[in-house]
């Protein structure tokens, strides 16, 4: 059938394709069909990616036989500063490094030794392993879904149009970022989904508050990328190339990529090339801050709540399901580079920590749907970024495993959230409804599978993830009692306390919108119904993947570690053993019901238990903390916007006077200097006849022979 | 002697322009008359003897005539009397060119001049302004400052000349060739039309490509006013009769 | 003849001729008065030709003349053709009316005070129309036709 090559480009076209027709025809021609190009181009890029995903697996070698011992060795491995001598004991499972396939397009850039650098040369080139195909496969099935499900929910919109030409460009750049390979073009559409993403939010634009969070998340997601840009240019004066694999030049030389095969079997990978360990951490450290800013990790996680001004079906394509887990892939892509820097994965799990519960914290109290599910959402990522702070390989398969399957289970729980906002007429103030679960039964089933999913209550989805990602935490916390184990093992916790709040938040919000007395808001004009099977039938799918994606988890792991970046970190923390956690899975389980519970006695049995719960917190200031997001916009505006709203005064007040000053005195100079001569110009004909004579009469005096006689 | 003629006419002279010049006051036109006809003698008074008295008589008539009527030409108010005056200037010139031997040049200024260019001026005289003597015909534009300026322009050029002809030689380049037996009628209508038509072709075919854009040109710039169906504005300053509308359609 | 003081009276009225086109020229403000005296300068220049073709005993002043004859030919044409039409977009042939090349702010009030002068003026005389003897049937007379020339 077709070749790899051709897939992989198939994948990527067919939604670019499907934007530029939609943009150029779907004004005035498509209309009401606008929705077909893009319909077809994600299914195409779909068909593409499961053969995609097929034909490389078909081809990938039988994982190797693991030695017991090699995840031990592995790990003192790594914990020496400097291991010198190449083991001579290596198996052959540790020296496997994956497999990789590379498609160069064309030539992008070529500068040739400018500043006395190594050439500057930017292919156009995709890649393909199973990291690349797990998040082709991830993004494009949520994107056919959604985009089916848009079609019943944007029905009526006047930008029907633009919405798909949005969401194709999104897919596009989506499967560009996962499938290049090269830093400087991941860079590029890095921020082409954060435009598709500001562009989306913003979609509504006639709305301030849609306009203001669209700018919102753009600036802050600057601050994110500009740590990214300054980690890019950091790699490429340290390591002298931005390439992920290593290329062979035309003359036989190797460029060793900087997640290529050369400088990975290394026994001391990169060798002398970052010149310092210091070096290694700071570039770590600076395309974490991008990842923060993109995957919402605290402090840069202010746009994402604020993001849900947008369509609903975008928050959970978007804001939920793949764009917000670039940060993640972008870390695992990157793993070796963390491993090696030993030290940069800390302040990972511990933002990672530290967001999951503080996303939690906040989610408690908040009253909009669309919040709740938008800090879990942060609330995940935290765990992802918790789980890959490990740095294990077993921490970074949970983590991936976590994004697959949060990916099914919160577009879930977002598009329930849309089937509620539009059978209630926009409304998704949780104060305002109630007792929807007869009204809309096919939305409380599948809303109430993903709310189990993600409480992580067995055997959904759920559970299965986020029982891998707590332990790996835990293991990596008994691995080393002393030093780093504390800090693990306080993560440990805190995850179990979060999963306890995820369950209660998420349950709270269950029993608010589906149980109790049925309320209807005025706007939904008391015809409140099911979408049509354009909706409906996303949400069944939806459903069936948060049930049942969990059980994936240990193919998903071997699968995996066909990566070359995977493969070097199971090469050096080995792949931790596959058994079941019985004591996490216990506790979590515990946790997860015990929050449930507590939702349904408070809000099913005793409701009016709420309001004086809420004052106990309220006298210990926690539930004013929780419900203002513990004031971190306003504490950004009092330390950021306020100084910088005052420099750009003093800068204006010194443009208007003094630079203006000195360009009108220079006019004003140049003015005056004609003014001098401006009188001469009266546009009288005899007047310049005249001043004419009088020079022709001083020519001609002065041509005579004085003194005459 | 020379010298205090030259600077008595230029300073006759300029009053005499002055008073001349309509200022938008008869007074004083005769005493500029006067004046005029004085700085006119002392002019033609420097001019050393020319030979007999009819060629002298000729000469001062001559040249009388041509700058008395120019200075006429210059003052009167009237813009088909200044015509006409010049009219007058043109035929002194001729006479003047005749005197020299330039008979061809002579019956050239006549015929072109005052045949063709001086009755389409006229023409268009009548047709712009048949009633003459408006305001900005009474009124000259500092005259006092064009007169002094104008003679000043003279006394320099008169300078000039009388320091070159204290610098020439006793005989002049074509006396020297007369000696030299050159063959004579070298004045004649024949000779010139010899020399146009040999050395100057290129040049006359030239001259004659001029007047024929010009005819061209001239043509354009009128009929590009006058088309048809267009409205033309009544000119500001004309009086529109009680019958006709304030705009003149073009038929 | 004395070629020598030919030529001098010959230059002395040449110069007269252009000092005195130039006087015209700087001073009068009909449109085409003024060219009447930029002919007149030319002429001052032709006689001057003439004079030193004499001198030099060639034709090449004649032949000179004869051009500058042709290009004065030129130049009436297209100056009458640019009069007419000043004369029909402005309704008068007043140079010093038509400053529109001045500095925008720079008043011309030369040309004000001109204009205002010259209607001060004493009146136009009635024009005198000839007396007729009468002898057949009397034109019918108009005497706003008579008075007034709607346009070229």
């Amino acid at each position: 059938m077709f070749s790899l090559d051709t897939l992989l480009v198939l994948v990527v076209a067919a939604p670019l394709a499907a934007a530029v027709l939609t943009a150029a025809l779907g004004r005035w021609y498509l209309r009401r069909h606008a929705h077909w190009p893009a319909l077809v181009a994600v299914a195409v890029s779909l068909a593409a990616a499961v053969a995609l995903a097929w034909q490389w697996s078909a081809g990938l070698p039988a994982l190797p036989a693991e030695e017991h011992h090699a995840g031990q060795t592995a790990t003192e491995h790594a914990q020496h500063e400097e291991p010198t001598q190449p083991e001579e004991h290596e198996t052959a499972g540790e020296r496997y490094l994956g497999r990789e396939h590379v498609v160069v397009l064309w030539r992008w850039a070529a500068v040739q030794g400018a500043w006395g650098t190594p050439p500057f040369v930017i292919d156009v080139v995709l890649r393909v392993d199973t990291l690349t195909c797990l998040m082709l496969l991830v993004v494009n099935l949520v994107g056919l879904l959604v985009v089916l499900y848009s079609v019943g929910y944007m029905h009526d919109d006047p930008g029907y149009w633009r919405y798909f030409t949005y969401v194709a460009l999104f897919v596009f750049s989506m499967n560009m970022l996962v499938s290049v390979s090269n830093f400087l073009l991941l860079y590029v559409f890095w921020e082409a989904v954060g435009l598709c993403s500001y562009l989306l939010i913003g979609f509504w634009f006639q709305r301030p508050a849609a306009a203001d969070a669209g700018k919102k998340a753009f600036l802050v997601n600057r601050v994110g990328d500009f740590g990214f840009a300054l980690g890019v240019f950091l790699l490429w004066s340290a390591l002298g190339t931005l390439n992920f694999h290593d290329t062979v030049l035309p003359d036989g030389n190797l460029v060793p990529g900087v997640l290529g095969q050369h400088w990975l079997s290394m026994p001391v990978p990169y060798g002398g090339a970052w010149g310092s360990r210091v070096a290694v951490v700071v570039a770590c450290l600076l395309l974490f801050v991008g990842a923060c800013g993109k995957s919402a990790q605290f402090p840069l996680h202010v746009w994402l709540p604020d993001a849900m001004e947008g369509p609903t079906p975008v928050s959970a394509l978007i804001h939920a399901a793949t764009m917000v887990t670039a940060g993640v892939y972008l870390v695992v892509r990157t793993a070796p580079m963390f491993l090696v820097s030993q030290s940069a994965h800390l302040v990972v799990a511990a933002i990672g920590g530290l967001t999951a519960l503080m996303a939690a914290f906040i989610a408690l109290t908040q009253t909009d749907l669309k919040r709740v599910l938008a800090y879990s959402t942060i609330s995940q990522l935290g765990y992802m970024f918790l789980a890959l702070g490990t740095a294990s390989f077993a921490g970074l398969a949970a983590g991936m495993f976590h994004l697959f399957t949060h990916a099914f289970f919160k577009a879930l729980l977002f598009l329930g959230a849309g089937s509620v906002m539009h059978a209630m007429g926009g409304v998704i103030d949780m104060n305002r409804f109630g007792g929807l679960r007869r009204r809309l039964p096919l939305t409380y089933w599948t809303f109430l599978l993903g709310a189990l999913a993600l409480a992580g209550v067995a055997p959904l989805a759920g559970f299965w993830s986020k029982d891998a990602v707590l332990a790996a935490v835990h293991t990596r916390a008994m691995e080393n009692p002393l030093g780093e184990g504390y800090l693990y093992l306080t993560l440990y916790y805190t995850g179990m306390v979060t999963a306890l709040m995820t369950a209660f938040y998420t349950f709270r919000a269950v029993f608010l919108t589906f149980h109790g007395e049925e309320r209807l808001p005025e706007e939904a004009h008391g015809h409140a119904h099911e979408g049509p099977w354009w909706m409906t039938v996303p949400l069944v799918l939806l459903a069936l993947g948060a049930v049942g994606a969990g059980l994936l988890g240990g193919p998903i792991t071997d699968w995996l570690r066909h990566t070359p970046s995977l493969a070097f970190a199971a090469r050096l923390t080995g792949t931790g053993h596959h058994g079941f956690h019985w004591q996490v899975a216990a506790l979590s389980t515990a946790m997860a019901l015990g929050g449930v519970a507590l939702a349904a006695w408070f809000y099913l049995a005793q409701r009016q238990l709420v309001a004086s719960l809420a004052e106990t917190f309220r006298a210990a200031m926690l539930y004013q903390l929780s419900y203002g997001k513990l004031f971190l916009d306003e504490i950004y505006t009092v330390l950021i916007v306020i100084p910088l709203r005052v420099l750009g005064w003093v800068l204006f007040i010194l443009d208007q006077f003094l630079i203006d000053g000195l360009v009108n005195l220079v006019g004003y100079l140049v003015r005056a200097l004609g003014g001098l001569f401006r009188p001469l110009q009266t546009g009288l004909v005899q007047f310049y006849a005249l001043a004419m004579l009088l020079g022709l009469l001083v020519l001609l005096a002065s041509m005579l022979r004085w003194p005459l006689g | 002697m020379t010298t205090w003629l030259i600077v008595g006419a230029i300073v006759l002279g300029a009053v005499a322009l002055w008073l001349l010049l309509p200022r938008g006051r008869k007074a004083g036109r005769r005493l500029g008359a006067v004046l005029g006809a004085i700085a006119l003698g002392m002019l033609l008074a420097t001019v050393p003897p020319l030979g007999g008295w009819f060629t002298q008589g000729l000469f001062w008539l001559l040249a009388g005539l041509t700058i008395a009527s120019a200075a006429c030409t210059v003052s009167f108010r009237n813009p088909v009397y200044c015509a006409v005056w010049f009219g007058l200037t043109l035929f002194g010139t001729a006479g003047l060119l005749f005197f020299q031997g330039a008979q061809f040049l002579g019956a050239a200024t006549i015929i072109i001049y005052a045949g063709a260019i001086l009755v389409t001026l006229l023409f268009v005289l009548m047709l712009a302004n048949p009633r003459g003597q408006a305001a900005y015909d009474r009124r000259a534009w500092e005259a006092p400052l064009a007169a002094t300026v104008g003679v000043v322009l003279l006394g320099l050029f008169s300078t000039g000349f009388f320091s070159t002809l204290k610098a020439m030689p006793q005989q002049t380049p074509a006396q020297v060739a007369a000696e030299k037996r050159q063959p004579p009628g070298k004045y004649a209508v024949s000779a010139l039309g010899a020399e146009l038509f040999s050395r100057h072709l290129v040049a006359v075919e030239v001259a004659g490509t001029l007047l024929l854009a010009a005819l061209a040109g001239a043509v354009a710039v009128v009929a590009q006013h006058a088309q048809p169906g267009q409205v033309i504005p009544r000119p500001e300053g004309t009086v529109p009769p009680a019958r006709e509308p304030n705009e003149v359609t073009v038929r | 003849m004395n070629e020598q003081a030919l030529w001098l009276g010959y230059q002395l009225v040449a110069a007269a001729l252009v000092a005195l086109g130039t006087v015209g020229f700087l001073a009068r403000r009909n449109m085409i008065v003024m060219f009447l005296c930029v002919e007149m300068m030319l002429q001052g220049v032709a006689l001057s030709l003439v004079a030193w073709g004499r001198y030099h005993g060639t034709l090449d002043g004649q032949v000179l003349v004869l051009f500058v004859l042709a290009v004065a030919a030129c130049e009436a044409a297209l100056a009458m053709a640019l009069a007419l039409m000043l004369f029909q977009r402005r309704g008068h042939l007043d140079t010093a009316a038509c400053f529109r090349l001045h500095e925008p702010g720079q008043e011309v009030q030369l040309v004000e005070q001109v204009s205002a002068e010259g209607e001060l003026e004493e009146p136009e005389p009635e024009p005198t129309w000839p007396h007729l003897p009468p002898a057949g049937v009397e034109p019918q007379r108009d005497p706003e036709q008579e008075a007034y020339r709607s346009h070229v």
